[in-house]
């Protein structure tokens, strides 16, 4: 063997190859002896061992580990093995680890086929679409209560959400707003300029701001504040048991949790938008006062003629639709969670996508419905 | 490694006139003992007396406002990250009150995680090593199991068996025992036991669990919240008939009489 060799190799009185360790088995030097056993094991491997651990003082957990997979790499390779001269210490070590051998729990969960994952996890957005479904009637059969019996509505609860999804999130979508009004302009000014027709950038800004662009990235903006806030909050309160708790007080959890959370945004969503719509125009005069020489007061006048009230009122309809289907699958993702920290971060995430999917599969819709309405 | 000299040959672990709280707000004032080698201190108080406070210190997670914690002679606290950490760290395993496994991770991998960031040794030996600690702490079988699938129980098991992971010389846990029923609590006091036994590790037990103190200590040591400190130490059977109301009262689960 070469030197510093953790055991020693030599030849028992029946002929076995001996290999005696000179040194405590532990962590340190694990690897190591698995190495230089491997390569014994290849070396030889028609013959039979014998293990002497009467100079090993001291052997941990990886010390039984490497005599077990030895012992297992043997058998497989149909080697005869042994162990000798264990000291008593050494040999109770062991001893404690092989009484605690046959402890075998269930199996893991199984994990399928391929094909039958994705039958699964169909199956699964599908009962999951349903119990949305079922939570959304719920809410509205308790909101319709809650309208009948206004003075059992917590108020203060919706002032605080109003405040976090609706005062607090001004100054950053005022920022977004902005330079999605000033990116717009831009672009539009390009591709104007060529024709003359400076003046339609007034146009176009404020129709996109205010019949798609300020409801759509309002909705955005209060996905990923307010609605994974929602999933968060509840998830931790379930993960608590606070839910629990309230549920056995005899509170009706839709009304005590949901309701404030979802009137909160019903009534934030429509003020921001116009929030975004003023912030965009204000973005799209400066460019066009700094690029193509439009005065704000044209660039007003051009606004109030091209935009009418059926426009903004259809954006603002936007964004009321947009902000209960949030606030909704918000509450509904952190009621899903379960035990454990992983599933409130899980819950939060899919509140966002959720949300972020909402809203453009509900855009669509209206979209289409305003056209044959001829809205 | 070098050469320990006295008192670190007698003692595995010291805590020396540390006093520890949060911000101005001292918890634990002044406060003084030794851990002899694989012995069992059990940790004791009511509520709010500082044993988790105590237990912060001690694994290194709170750094004192005064004095000293020593492992095996060394200062955790000034230790800091990196080499000299990672030596006291390999040496002590603590267990937390709900057994703290990360949520993302099996209960094989989260018995792994400190396996493969301080050890070298290969996957195959690794996988074994799991196997031998789930199956100790008698959670065989369910290393693909995820701690939320898991009852209250379970999780401090497997987190024993994660803090056991690499064979540490100072086990340190924080109410092994608490929520548990007593055919459980009671295994958990035999492992420990056997543990502090078969491979001579020393332990230092926050708990307020009284049959837990009983059979598994080899020394107690009282904090009370008014004194922020160490009011009683000694053996729990003395502690037992202490002629300090505080202390008697704890032991034969008495409310202060003049408060009723």
């Amino acid at each position: 063997m070469e030197r510093g060799s953790p055991f020693e190799t030599g030849t028992s009185s029946e002929g076995e190859l001996l290999v005696s360790f000179k040194a405590p088995i532990t962590f340190e030097n694990a690897a190591e002896i698995w190495e230089g056993a491997n390569n014994l094991i290849a070396q030889n491997s028609n013959g039979s061992f014998v293990l002497d651990l009467s100079r090993v003082t001291r052997m941990d957990s990886a010390g039984v580990a490497f005599l077990r997979l030895f012992q297992r790499l043997c058998r497989r390779r149909g080697v005869r093995f042994r162990i000798q001269s264990a000291p008593p210490s050494i040999e109770r070590f062991l001893d404690f680890f092989e009484r605690d051998e046959p402890a075998q729990g269930p199996p893991s969960p199984p994990k399928g086929s391929p094909v039958a994952r994705l039958g699964a996890f169909l199956v699964g957005r599908a009962a999951e679409l349903q119990e949305f479904a079922d939570f959304c009637r719920s809410f509205f059969s308790v909101a319709a209560r809650a309208l009948r019996r206004p003075g059992r509505f917590r108020w203060r609860e919706s002032l605080y959400y109003l405040q976090l999804a609706g005062a607090d999130a001004m100054t950053i979508l005022f920022l977004i707003t902005l330079l999605l009004g000033v990116v717009m302009a831009f672009q539009a000014a390009i591709q104007l300029k060529q024709f003359g027709a400076n003046i339609f950038v007034a146009d176009l800004v404020s129709l996109a701001l205010a019949r798609e662009l300020a409801p759509v990235f309002t909705a955005m903006l209060l996905a990923g504040r307010s609605s994974s806030f929602f999933a968060a909050e509840i998830g931790s309160m379930k993960v608590g048991e606070e839910l629990d708790a309230l549920a056995v007080m005899g509170f009706n959890l839709t009304e005590f949790i949901t309701l404030p959370k979802v009137l909160a945004l019903m009534i934030v969503a429509p003020l921001l938008t116009m929030w975004a719509n003023f912030a965009g125009i204000i973005g799209a005069i400066g460019v066009c006062g700094v690029s193509l020489d439009i005065t704000p007061y044209a660039f007003l006048h051009e606004v109030f003629t091209a935009v009418t009230f059926g426009d903004i009122a259809g954006g603002l309809l936007k964004a009321e639709v947009f902000a209960t289907l949030i606030a909704l699958v918000g509450c509904f993702r952190g009621f899903q969670t379960t035990m454990g920290a992983d599933s409130v971060g899980r819950q939060t995430t899919a509140a966002v996508v959720s949300g972020l999917f909402l809203i453009i599969f509900s855009d669509a819709i209206l979209t289409v419905l305003f056209y044959l309405l001829g809205w | 490694m070098t050469t320990p000299t006295a008192p670190e040959d007698r003692y595995a672990l010291c805590v020396q006139n540390v006093s520890l709280g949060y911000g101005e707000k001292m918890i634990l004032e002044n406060i003084n003992f030794c851990v002899e080698h694989r012995q069992i201190v059990t940790v004791l108080g009511g509520s709010g007396c500082g044993k988790t406070t105590l237990m912060k210190g001690l694994v290194g997670l709170l750094e004192p406002a005064k004095g000293r914690f020593e492992v095996y002679g060394k200062d955790i606290s000034a230790l800091g990250q990196g080499g000299s950490f990672d030596w006291v760290r390999k040496r002590t395993g603590v267990l937390f009150q709900s057994g703290a496994l990360i949520g993302s991770l099996t209960l094989a991998e989260n018995v792994a995680l400190p396996i493969r960031e301080f050890s070298n040794v290969p996957g195959d030996m690794v996988e074994e090593i799991v196997g031998l600690k789930l199956a100790m702490v008698r959670l065989g079988g369910y290393g693909g199991y995820y701690p939320a699938e898991l009852s209250g129980g379970m999780k401090k098991r497997a987190g024993l068996a994660r803090a056991l992971a690499l064979d540490p010389n100072i086990l340190f846990c924080d109410e092994p025992t608490g929520g548990l029923d007593p055919i459980i609590a009671a295994q958990i006091d035999n492992l420990l036991l056997e543990l502090n036994h078969l491979l001579a590790i020393t332990m230092v037990v926050i708990t307020h669990d009284l049959p837990t103190i009983m059979a598994i200590s080899d020394r107690s040591i009282m904090l009370d919240a008014d004194a922020r400190g160490i009011i009683a130490s000694g053996a729990p059977q003395q502690m037992e008939n202490s002629s300090d109301p505080r202390v008697y009262d704890f032991f034969h689960r008495q409310a202060p009489r003049a408060r009723l």
